[in-house]
């Protein structure tokens, strides 16, 4: 009976000791993912901590901006109240900057371009009807020739060529500006006349090869030729001017 | 009898909980199947009991070697890219659970046979 007992206390002494190292390493284990669940909360809070000061020092700069901005509103309005001569000047970039962009009417003197198609008849000895009418990259060199020689304004059948206008053809159409033109073409150029005509008419250009293939070229100087705005401005939804302080 | 070990189990749980720092948390993973074979030694060591082949020394060499050599398998399946883990995850699981059975089976078998000797005694 002694021999069972004393046999059945050192039992419950290695069940306890065992019982103690499981409860060790429960508290542990418990202890351990409580502590990684926090540092988790922890981690997310921290990078919406930092996307939140990055928007309010954001905040900070565009608030100065807008300040700076009206500084200078301020400033110009002043100018213009006092009349010096900044109003002035600046109309003058202004008026200039308008006839870049081909906002206002010019006129001045230059070169009255016509074209039509050839009057040589389709699948004659140079090939079938593609080769008899003007196609858009005719017309592209063309523009970048009187461009190369000093035009200010072009316009084509009405449609002024600034900078971003595109000449492409669009189902045996020609479009300048995505309006659709058709020929026979009036180019109207101002610039230096002796300059454009000498640029139109040189050796194997652009209109010596129409000419070749009998199309109606005919080409002459003006004293005062008007070339209309362009008829939908541009807009800029993607290009931002770059401001100083960010250049790198 | 079964007071001692609970309140160890409860005194270890709470000394380790309040008063030591937790692991690191890549060390989780090894704790928690150490946790399993324990677990699944003291359950076989319920089952062994009930059976009345309950060895003290199997017992606490299994509970100890079992904790460790998990752990290990578990270690070495990490540096091997081995899921390793999962397999001790999946034996200790059945193993666990199985014993249970047993041991469920074991206590209802031993009530059913009272009872039927109860009712012998009685007739």
């Amino acid at each position: 009976m002694a021999t069972l007992l004393a046999q059945r206390k050192h039992w419950i002494i290695s069940m306890t000791v065992v019982c103690l190292v499981l409860g060790g390493l429960l508290g542990v284990q418990v202890h351990t993912q409580q502590v990684r669940g926090l540092t988790e909360v922890g981690r997310q809070t921290g990078a919406l901590i930092s996307r939140l000061t990055e928007a309010e020092a954001q905040l900070d700069k565009q608030q100065e901006e807008i300040e700076r901005l009206r500084g200078l509103q301020a400033e110009y309005e002043q100018e213009a109240a006092s009349e010096k001569g900044l109003v002035r000047l600046m109309t003058e970039e202004l008026g200039n900057a308008r006839i870049a962009l081909g906002l206002l009417p010019v006129k001045g003197p230059g070169v009255v371009l016509e074209l039509a198609d050839s009057t040589m008849m389709a699948g004659g000895e140079f090939g079938g009807q593609d080769v008899y009418v003007i196609h858009d990259f005719d017309l592209v060199q063309i523009a970048n020739e009187l461009w190369a020689a000093g035009a200010e304004a072009i316009s084509i059948n009405g449609q002024r060529l600034v900078s971003g206008s595109a000449i492409t053809c669009s189902a045996r159409l020609i479009k300048v500006n995505d309006v659709t033109i058709s020929g026979p073409f009036t180019l109207k150029v101002i610039g230096n006349k002796k300059n454009l005509m000498s640029a139109l008419n040189i050796r194997d250009g652009a209109l010596d090869r129409l000419r070749v293939l009998q199309f109606q070229v005919k080409l002459m100087p003006e004293d005062e030729i008007v070339v209309p705005p362009i008829s939908v401005g541009s807009r800029y939804e993607y290009a931002q001017p770059l401001q100083k302080e960010e250049k790198q | 009898m079964i007071a001692l070990p609970l309140s160890a189990l409860i005194v270890g749980f709470l000394a380790v909980y309040l008063f030591l720092p937790a692991v690191p948390p890549r060390w989780a993973d090894y704790v928690a199947i150490a946790i399993l074979a324990g677990l699944d030694a003291l359950v076989g060591a319920l089952r062994n009991w009930l059976e009345r082949r309950f060895d003290e020394a199997i017992f606490v060499s299994g509970f100890f070697a079992n904790m460790v050599l998990a752990a290990l398998l578990a270690y070495f399946g990490d540096k091997l890219g081995v899921d390793l883990y999962l397999a001790v995850v999946v034996a200790l699981g059945i193993r666990i659970f199985n014993n249970l059975g047993r041991t469920r089976a074991l206590f209802v078998t031993a009530r059913v046979e009272a009872r039927r000797a109860r009712t012998a005694a009685a007739q």
